[in-house]
Formats: structure tokens, sequence, C-alpha cells
């Protein structure tokens, strides 16, 4: 309660200035609001009102001409009961658990080491670490693709001929060969964002740090991750909605493995709905319970972020 | 603070009035709207010498059939847009083409993807046009595959009787005859197992349910039936299980590879030999010779393995037609094109040669590039064996409309049963109750048969 008190006593006056709506700020506002308008709110909310429709059929055996009616909530109801569009949620839930630390982590450590070395090798270093963000996922995994098919892959031949028999897209190791796709390919690019985050920090902090004693490792540690924590969290909620969203690396992986049924990844199988079984009301619901777990999810990582934060800050 | 500022208020009015319009305004036209595509065919009038333009999507490679087309044909041109094959891009386009009512004039849709399209009012309803007289110039069965409530349409274009593809020059060095039964068959896998030094007789794909659809078609299964105005879906029944156990068992015993067939690992098997033999359609043989060239001359086709010895059933994998799509505004030059290009001796013998599948024109074998000893095949007329696998099917095969739907789901099942404990079986009930969910979501009427 009392915080709300507060937070009305300080912004009462601030109403009292502007009791004007100022028209430059629309002005300003209008080109991101339009665009945000077309390409977002709209969409969004014509996939809500289609998740409420579905066909009313007539004729001979239903091939007769059909209608589109009002389905209610029927679509959801579908959607939670399919037990594979639930376990394709769990899926990206692991595959998340697993992958996200490990890219970060491993984003970290190269954006640590880049801030370390001499500058004339850092720029070389850091365009080669981010090439792979430059092929668009698909090239990617057509590359991986060709890397994990048995009798086509180099890797395998190799791995093969010294004893090991890596069946990269078995059932129990495929998910693992898709997050490797993923690591590779975003690996570079959440590094560039902790790096930028990295350079913002002012020297100061670092002189002080060298006078007080401190090592490259304790600079590291003590200064540069809290430091650059802003940029670990954008990057991990950006990880977070890409896992969720995780499309088109199983998608071209598909065809080499049965491993990856036509609903492995949330989006996917809405994917499938709309385009294969041509069930675009049931698609449109499953893409609002995936924005909804999305949107819950990142919600629920920044509030424990700034918990933690605040927690932290007393 | 009790009032919000003005700001605020005409923000939050914005927000709820543009909320408010974007609901009502589809909801307005919900009732009226239907199913499916967005724009239905209309015939456009044509002044005198102007050119119609018609766009052709297809994943054979037809060009050089379209640009005979083109030549002798002025005043209709077609231009042929290579699509992705089937389900890995094809149908997804052609269903988003429709529904955005931008669709192509014509495309290429397989005979069991037909009831789906019905279902989405997606092709033209042909007889409106004349078709019905074409009638005799195509096999019959091929034709009412296309014969919706006594309509016609889409004109057939090629079916796939399917055969045994065997290597001549390897299985006489293991001691093989040509397997006659299944039981040989399994016999002769058990035997290249043993002597083949990593070969297998061949690979069991479980991404291709329409494979395994055959093989069940064969055995006289009936996947799908229609009592009334209800589909009674019959996956599970003793002779599916039973050509499930088979394969269950060949897959278990590893007298096969598993992996998807048409793929780059398999095409390097049998480019090297390492797979010896292909229970395949008649369309396969454009792509042994394309895709293993080296293999040339080594190739010979069989009829395929029977239940009982003596039988004569055979099955039909794939087969295709050139349907007008709903929304084209030149369904008269379109229907012209399609049967031209399905018929005439010259087009068929392009088409023939791009691997298109088994001529649904009537009486066209005689004489045509099918009619002809095969140096790929060792100069073996392999085609008459085709001829004769093409007459001993059972053509009374129903398909249910939502077929993609169901042989993803199979195809699904198919892999999670390899991964564990290879029953696939056991895994037909589960297709059987999932194909009847389809259909009921999408408003029919539908039940499982037992």
């Amino acid at each position: 309660m009392s915080t709300v008190i507060s937070r009305t006593k300080t912004s009462a006056p601030g109403g009292r200035r502007s009791a004007r709506p100022d028209r430059s700020a629309w002005a300003f506002l209008l080109p991101f609001v339009a665009l945000f308008a077309f390409t977002f709110v709209l969409p969004l909310g014509y996939a809500v009102y289609q998740s409420l429709l579905k066909p009313i059929r007539s004729g001979p055996l239903g091939l007769g001409p059909a209608t589109v009616g009002f389905a209610g909530l029927d679509n959801y109801s579908l959607a939670l009961q399919q037990s594979a569009f639930l376990e394709s949620f769990a899926r990206v839930l692991l595959f998340g658990i697993v992958q996200i630390p490990v890219m970060l982590l491993l984003a970290t450590a190269l954006a640590l080491a880049l801030d370390t070395v001499s500058n004339r090798w850092a720029g070389v270093l850091r365009a080669a670490y981010f090439l792979p963000y430059g092929v668009p996922g698909v090239i990617a995994s057509i590359l991986w693709g060709f890397l994990y098919v048995p009798g086509v892959s180099p890797l395998v031949d190799l791995l093969g001929r010294i004893g090991l028999a890596p069946d990269f897209l078995g059932y129990d190791n495929v998910l693992w060969s898709i997050a490797n796709i993923v690591i590779w390919e975003f690996a570079g690019y959440n590094m560039l964002v902790i790096v930028a985050q990295l350079k913002a920090i002012p020297q100061e902090l670092y002189e002080a740090a060298r006078i007080d004693g401190a090592g490259q490792w304790q600079t590291a540690l003590r200064i540069k991750l809290p430091l650059a924590r802003p940029a670990l969290v954008l990057t991990g909620v950006f990880s977070i909605i890409g896992t969720l969203q995780l499309f088109a690396e199983p998608l071209i992986i598909k065809p080499l493995t049965p491993a990856v049924s036509s609903s492995y990844t949330p989006n996917l199988s809405a994917y499938t709905e709309a385009f294969a079984n041509n069930n675009i009301y049931l698609a449109a619901a499953e893409s609002v319970i995936l924005a909804l777990v999305a949107s819950v999810l990142s919600f629920g990582f920044l509030s424990l972020v700034n918990r933690k934060e605040r927690r932290d800050a007393r | 603070m009790d009032t919000p500022t003005p700001s605020r208020r005409a923000v939050l009015r914005w927000g709820t009035g543009a909320a408010a319009a974007l609901t009502a305004a589809p909801a307005l036209t919900a009732c009226g709207q239907t199913v499916g595509a967005a724009r239905t065919t209309r015939q456009e009038p044509t002044r005198r010498g102007q050119k119609v333009k018609l766009v052709f999507w297809t994943w054979v490679p037809m060009q050089k059939t379209v640009d005979l087309w083109n030549r002798t044909h002025p005043g209709i041109q077609v231009e042929m847009q290579a699509i992705p094959a089937n389900v890995q891009g094809g149908y997804q386009k052609m269903h988003s083409s429709l529904a955005a009512g931008n669709p192509p004039d014509l495309a290429q849709v397989e005979y069991h993807e037909l009831p789906g399209f019905m279902l989405v009012n997606g092709l033209t309803d042909l007889s409106a046009y004349g078709a019905d007289k074409l009638r005799d110039s195509y096999v019959p069965w091929q034709w009412k595959q296309g014969v919706f409530d006594g309509r016609v349409y889409t004109i057939p274009q090629a079916s796939g009787p399917m055969g045994l593809f065997y290597r001549r020059d390897l299985f006489p060095q293991w001691g093989i005859e040509t397997p006659a039964t299944w039981a040989e068959f399994e016999k002769a896998a058990r035997v290249v197992k043993a002597r083949g030094g990593g070969a297998r007789i061949c690979a069991f794909a479980p991404n291709q349910p329409s494979w395994f659809a055959a093989m069940c078609w064969q055995r006289g299964a009936r996947w799908v039936r229609t009592e009334g105005d209800t589909w009674v879906v019959d996956m599970n029944d003793d002779l599916s299980r039973e050509v499930a156990d088979y394969w269950a068992r060949m897959v278990r015993d590893d007298l096969v590879f598993v992996e998807p067939d048409m793929s780059s690992a398999w095409y390097r098997h049998v480019q090297t030999g390492q797979i010896s033999a292909w229970v395949g359609p008649q369309w396969g043989d454009a792509l042994l010779r394309g895709n293993a060239p080296g293999t040339k001359g080594k190739w010979r086709v069989a009829q395929l393995p029977q239940w009982k010895a003596g039988q004569n059933a055979s099955a039909n994998w794939g087969g295709s037609s050139t349907a007008i799509l709903q929304g084209s505004r030149h369904p008269r030059e379109a229907l012209q094109f399609a049967h031209w290009i399905n018929t005439d001796r010259q087009a068929v013998d392009l088409n023939i040669g791009v691997g298109y599948g088994w001529p649904a024109a009537a009486g066209i074998l005689r004489g045509s590039a099918l009619d002809r000893p095969d140096p790929f095949f060792g100069g073996q007329r392999y085609n008459d064996v085709f001829a004769a696998s093409d007459r001993a099917i059972d053509t009374s095969w129903k398909w249910s409309p939502t077929t993609d739907a169901d042989f993803a789901q199979l195809q699904d099942a198919f892999g999670a049963a390899i991964a564990s404990d290879g029953a696939l079986a056991s895994t037909l009930a589960g297709a059987q109750k999932s194909t009847v969910d389809n259909l009921l979501a999408k408003g029919l009427k539908a039940r499982s048969a037992r």
C-alpha cells in the first residue's frame, strides 16, 4: 500500500504539468505506433479472433460448402488435450534449461576473453565469432544437417574411424544436435551484446581496481561480470523467447530423421496444424498459447532478476 | 489521485476503440464467411487476339513439356513454377495461396490429397467447363480419383504401380533368387546381411507412411470407408498389423537400414550397393537413374513380392493430378492445358522422361517412351512389369480428407516406436484414433471401425 501512495504523490505534479497531451510527442510516436499496430497488434488480434472460430460442414460426407462459426474456447481445449503439443513445450523447456546457460556461458567467456586481448586481434576475433549470426538459420541447419548425416558427413566418418559412432540424428541426440546449431548461430551475437556492455564500463573502475591490487581474474569476476548484468539479462530474455519459438532448425532437420516429429516444437506444431492439417483455427489457438507462455516466462525471468537486484541493492 | 491524466485517458479510449473495431469488424462477416479459398473460379472474357497467361505449380521438372505447349499454343502461355514436393512445402504453399486468394491456375495435387482440397473448397468444379466429355481419354480408376458427388474436380496425371527394383549383379553373388513372396524376401534379407559385408536388402523408411499404406493396400487392408455420411477408419485391422509386424521383425533383426528414403544417406547407400533392392513405385526409375548413374545396367525390376505364392496383388504409391485451383480466372484454357499435358503423345513422352509416373491417359502405353528396353535396367522392358502391376491394383482403396495430418502422426509414431521397442503394430491403434480425431476436428462425422 505504502508504495502506491508514495507513487501517486510523486506523479501528481507531473500530471498537472502536462494537462494537455503534447501534440509533438504524438507526432514523434506516430511512426512507431503505426508500425506497432500494423505488424504486431493487428496480427495478434486477428490470431486471437481466428482461434475462436471453427468450420461448420454440410453436404454429403461434409464435402459440401462449409461456413465458419464461433467455437468459443473449443480450439484451446483441443490444443491442450493434444499430448504431442504439451510434450513440445516440455521439449523446448528442457532444451532451454540446457542450451541457454551453455550458450550464455560461452558468450560471456568469449566476451571477457576478447576484452582482455589486444585491440588489433579483438576486431578480427569479434568478427569471426559473430560471423555465424550472418548465416540464416535455414542455411546453418542445412550445413549442419550435412555434417550429421552418416555416409555423407566427414565428421561422422572421422569419428567412426577412431572408434566412435555418434548418431547425431538419433532419437535421444537430435535435440542436442539442434542445440549445437543454435549455439553456433547465436553465441557470437550474444557475445557482441555483452562486449558492448563491457565497453561502456568506465576505465576509472579498472584503474581503481588495479590500485586496490585486483588481478585480471578478480577484475573480471568482481567488476566486469556484475556490470555486464543488464546485457546478460537482455540476452537471457531474448534466448528464452527464441527457444520457445524454435522452428527453422527442426523443420530443416526433420526430413533427415524420423526423430523430429511434426509437432517437435510448439511453433512447428502450429505450422503443421495450419498448413499440413489445414486447421488455421487450431493453429491460431496454439500460437496464442505459445505467446502467453513466452510472455509469462520472459516476464517471470525479468521479475525474478529484478527482485534479486532489489534484494542485492538493499 | 482519482482521475488519470487526460493523455492517459485518451490513450485508453484509443486502445479500447481500436480493440473494439478489431473484433467487431470481422465478427460481422464471420457468419457468411466460407472455409478455405478466398476467391472462386470465374471465366474472364478475353478479347480476340489477347494472350492468356496461366501459372502452373508442379514439383515434377516438366519445363520441356511446358515449352512445347507454349511453342504450339501461342494464344495460351503457361508459366511453370517449380515448388517443393508435396508436404515438404508444396501443399503448404497452395493452401496459403488459396486462403490469400492468389492461387496459381494449375497445380499438381496427389490423389490422396484431393479429399483434403475438397474440404477447403480448393478445386474448381470442372464439370461446369465440360470436363465430363474427356473421361474416355483416361484410365477409369485414375479418373475416378477426381470425381466427387458425380462432378469432376481434377484431371488425372499419373499413378505409381509398385514393383521390386533389385540389383541383378549382386543377388546371384550372394546366391539369392529373386524373391516372389514376402517370406522369400525375408530369407533373402537374412542372406544379404550374412554375406553382404555390411549391405542390407533395403531400407525401412519410418518417414514414409504412404509407402506403408501401399504395403497394407497390397495386403488387402482398407483404411478408410464411408457409411452414410460418416467416415469409418480401419487402420488397426489384422492385415495392417500383419504388415507392421513383418517390417518390425525386419527392423528388429537388423535386416534393413532404418533411414528416410530418397534422402542423401539413402542415395549414398543406393550408389554404393549397400542397398540392393527397393520396394518402390514405377516413378522411382527416374530417381535411381538420376541419383545413382554409376549403377547403370545393374538394376532389374520384378513383380512385387506376394503374401501367398501364386497371388497377384499389387499396390499403388503416389499418383498425381493436374488440378485447377479455386480462384482461376481462365478455367477453360487451364482445362485445355491440363488435358493436353496428360494425353498428348509428345507431352506424355517428355513427362515420362522426367519420371512423372505411370500415365493416366488411356491406351497411350503402346509405342510410348515406356514401351522400350532400357539400358539402365540392362535392356529389360521393365515397364511391362509395371503394366502388369498396374492391372493388379485393387482400385477400391479410399483416402481420408485428413491424410496429411494422419500421415504426419503415423510417421511420428513410427519414429517413436523404432526408437523404443520397435513394435510398429502397436502404433496403429493410436494412428486410427488420431485419424478419427482429425476428421472430427474438421467438423466431420467419423468413427473407428473397431
